[in-house]
């Protein structure tokens, strides 16, 4: 029979697991809060101040967002109301959100509530990716509201008969089946005019947060944001 | 602690296949040197395959070192990259030794 | 499954865990079934249209998923606590009226799922229809009910760990399940805030799979070596706890690689990067372990001059060993290659997360709690040596090839996407579909879809062998 040695010890290992799982799991918590504070949404105070947050405030909507590269960061950073040229966001530029760019701290966040509320019961993330997480029978939402197609060069405001880029995918999402791009098609969700608001708030909402660059190039192609 | 080289240089068209098979093939050797040593060890195999084992952990340790030269890993990521590799090097002498303390230990 | 030979101490736990283990098939069936409308819908956009489309196919694919892993997984437990605490399971009866309740549960999620799909976009849907967050979309009320049932089954756990022989596999399934349900809670609210939302969805969805879920195979492994193999408990339990501190060492904090694109800092692209590439150590250690004692215990008995195999569960050893194997395969290598931030700037969000999830639920999974239903036919069928049988090989293998099959379509796919929508196009809407409608993508679907036809193949079977096998001649008894 062997010496016993530590390392074939069960209470050796049995303490070894305690402390290492302890120990990542206070380390995680601990960023968590870290985290925390930095993907709370902001308030219309920070866009006010041009306070850049990760999740900016609802009222993002009343402004311009672009997605432009910043240097310093080495990717794509959301740009909210125009460019400082550093590659910051200035919150100056405002931008029309269903003929308003007034829309006020409640009305935006009521806005968001609901199109978050319909992203979930229309069950978007089980076609669609949202920040890259969902399933891959549809397009990514990360930044679908810069995305081309919908824009003053794209296709599908001419197709569904809207002059603006928000009347444009909020028709669509009431009617998908009505404007099919693909053989692959949306189907008729049962979307209100009220609720394909909120989506579209939801969407333009979502386009301001801030990934960390992805997805990389997005709008590379031509007539993009960054067309080549 | 930001590591900027985590985007850029952009990682180019025809570096992807080599990334992912390269990437494929870490474990993949990985897995052939743990197999063959431990195999050798319980006498599955015979005892001169050993120098296939450590064979294959050299091909995965280049293996590792072609995927991060083409992503461009930062010096963070290489550090984590090279430990990776020599926690594998380790990895089955020490559950080996440990596997075969307890068993001894236990014999009557 | 007759119970006719479950006698003496545990007949009545492992009778509850036969009731999972059957309620556990049928959904994997049905996992398997809207699988296949998903895959047909790849191929021919319009199946189903609007009648059962593809988000509510694929719900049910991946809700029946989860919950027939975890109902197996339940059953498990009911099944080896009898053997590991030496006593009958404490508070059995609550425990079966868990049982229905829970499957009664599920039976109506799965019609509102069904027949209803969406409602209007308010707080009543997501209590009563469904939460729309992809692997847990059961409606608020289920997760309540799902809570209470799991605190009933830690309660059965606890108690007769307590009061029986507290082993270490016991220990450890005591500690980790109740990790495991106590997590469930962190996907149970709403917020507006996407980035919030997709954060504490990941601490459900990843300290599941690739924590508490990988200690619970690790524990599941342990008592299958010891009842096949008859491997020294010694050895097998503090190698249960070397996995342990890996697996929680590298897997809690591997948490991080799903950080970095949701809106979170970037400090996590360091951190998921190296606990990333740390998470295969602890599947590849898996993988000797059970090579290590299968060699040992087989040496002891050549030595002895025995001719014979010390297995004493074929086909569940099959599907054991397929899970040493299929954990380092599925998750280790197919998570491996797209888990760096580099890469996964361009993987994120493509088939190549399909194909490994797919080949990880799979191989981590699918095979052992497969393995675990085989070791209680034997036990209900009072079984000495469990041989396989003509189905059950060809079972194993279709379904692993099959399996196999549909993730190397996914990758190519995969592969063609990042390039094409991604590297190319940069990931936008026409991006995406000059992506999905190249060649090579449009046959990797065609070939999943094939797969998908072979592992449905491989199901029928493996339920034929399930129903006949107890009763088949081949077996020693």
């Amino acid at each position: 029979m062997a010496k016993r040695s530590v390392w074939s010890d069960n209470r050796f290992w049995q303490r070894s697991a305690a402390w290492i799982t302890g120990f990542a799991s206070v380390l995680l918590i601990w960023l968590t809060f870290d985290t925390m504070a930095q993907i709370t949404i902001g308030t219309d105070a920070d866009i006010k101040n041009g306070v850049t947050k990760r999740v900016p405030a609802p009222t993002v909507i009343n402004y311009k967002i672009t997605y432009e590269m910043s240097t310093k960061r080495g990717h794509e950073v959301p740009i909210i109301g125009g460019n400082d040229g550093q590659g910051m966001s200035l919150f100056q530029e405002k931008e029309l959100f269903f003929g308003r760019d007034d829309w006020s701290e409640e009305e935006a966040a009521e806005l968001l509530h609901l199109g978050k509320l319909g992203s979930q019961v229309k069950n978007c993330m089980n076609c669609h990716t949202l920040l890259g997480n969902g399933a891959y029978y549809a397009p990514d939402l990360t930044k679908a509201w810069l995305d081309p197609q919908w824009g003053p060069d794209g296709s599908m405001q001419a197709m569904t008969g809207k002059n603006t880029k928000e009347e444009a995918m909020a028709e669509f999402l009431q009617n998908p089946s009505k404007y099919p791009t693909h053989a692959r098609q949306m189907p008729n969700l049962g979307i209100t005019a009220e609720e394909a608001k909120g989506l579209v708030a939801f969407l333009k909402h979502m386009s301001s947060i801030d990934t960390n660059g992805f997805p990389r190039n997005f709008g590379k192609i031509e007539g993009a944001v960054h067309g080549k | 602690m930001i590591d900027p080289s985590v985007v850029r240089p952009e990682i180019a068209l025809d570096d992807f296949l080599p990334i992912f098979v390269s990437s494929a093939l870490v474990l993949v050797f990985g897995g052939f040197y743990v197999g063959i040593y431990t195999a050798v060890k319980v006498n599955i195999l015979k005892k001169w395959t050993m120098p296939f084992a450590y064979l294959f952990w050299m091909l995965t340790a280049y293996c590792l070192y072609t995927m991060g030269s083409l992503m461009h890993v930062g010096d963070f990521t290489a550090k984590a990259l090279v430990i990776a590799a020599i926690g594998l090097l380790l990895l089955p002498h020490a559950v080996y030794y440990m596997q075969d303390r307890v068993h001894k230990e236990n014999e009557h | 499954m007759a119970s006719n030979h479950l006698t003496g101490i545990g007949r009545e736990s492992k009778q509850l865990a036969t009731w999972y283990f059957t309620f556990a098939a049928i959904l994997f069936g049905a996992q398997l079934l809207f699988g296949l409308v998903a895959a047909i819908q790849y191929v021919m956009p319009a199946f189903l249209f609007e009648v059962l489309d593809f988000s509510v196919a694929r719900m049910l694919h991946i809700n029946a998923l989860v919950v027939w892993m975890v109902f197996a997984m339940f059953g498990a437990v009911y099944w080896l606590l009898p053997d590991e605490t030496g006593i009958e399971t404490v508070g059995i009866k609550i425990g079966k009226l868990l049982f229905w309740v829970f499957a009664a549960a599920i039976v109506v999620v799965v019609l509102v799922y069904l027949f209803i799909q969406v409602g209007p976009a308010d707080e009543m849907s997501i209590w009563f229809i469904h939460e729309g967050r992809e692997y847990i979309e059961a409606p608020r009320w289920a997760d309540f009910g799902i809570v209470v049932v799991a605190l009933g089954f830690v309660a059965n756990l606890f108690l007769t760990g307590i009061k029986g022989k507290q082993t270490g596999i016991v220990t450890v399934l005591m500690a980790d399940m109740i990790a495991f349900s106590g997590l469930y809670l962190c996907g149970m609210f709403f917020t507006d805030n996407i980035s919030m939302d997709q954060y504490w969805w990941w601490w459900v969805i990843h300290l599941w799979v690739e924590a508490t879920w990988e200690v619970y195979v690790g524990a599941l492994a342990a008592y299958g070596l010891i009842t096949m193999l008859g491997a020294h408990r010694k050895v097998v339990e503090m190698w249960l706890w070397i996995e342990v501190t890996m697996l929680f060492g590298s897997g809690i904090l591997g948490l991080g690689h799903h950080y970095f694109w949701i809106g979170t800092p970037e400090y996590w692209w360091e951190i998921g990067a190296l606990f990333s590439a740390l998470e295969p150590l602890p599947l590849v250690a898996m993988f000797i372990h059970v090579l290590y004692d299968w060699g040992k215990t087989q040496g002891e008995q050549d030595a002895q001059g025995k001719e014979v195999s010390v297995i004493r569960n074929k086909p569940a050893f099959t599907w054991f060993v397929l899970n040493a194997f299929g954990n380092f395969l599925g998750a280790g290598i197919w998570g491996f290659f797209h888990t760096l931030p580099q890469v996964n700037l361009y993987t994120h969000g493509t088939q190549f997360t399909s194909a490994h999830g797919h080949l990880a639920f799979y191989g981590a999974y699918a095979t052992i709690l497969v393995g675990m239903m085989y070791i209680a036919i034997q036990g209900t069928n009072g079984i000495k040596v469990m041989n396989h049988t003509k189905s059950s090989i060809w079972a194993v293998s279709l379904l692993t090839g099959g399996m196999m099959g549909m993730t190397v379509a996914l990758t190519i796919a995969g592969y063609v996407q990042v390039l094409v929508s991604r590297a190319q196009m940069g990931a936008t809407w026409a991006a995406y579909f000059d992506g999905q409608s190249g060649i090579w993508f449009a046959q990797a679907m065609d070939w999943r879809l094939i797969m998908g036809v072979v592992m449905f193949a491989g199901f029928a079977l493996l339920a034929k062998d399930f129903l006949t096998t107890g009763k088949a001649p081949v077996h020693q008894r």
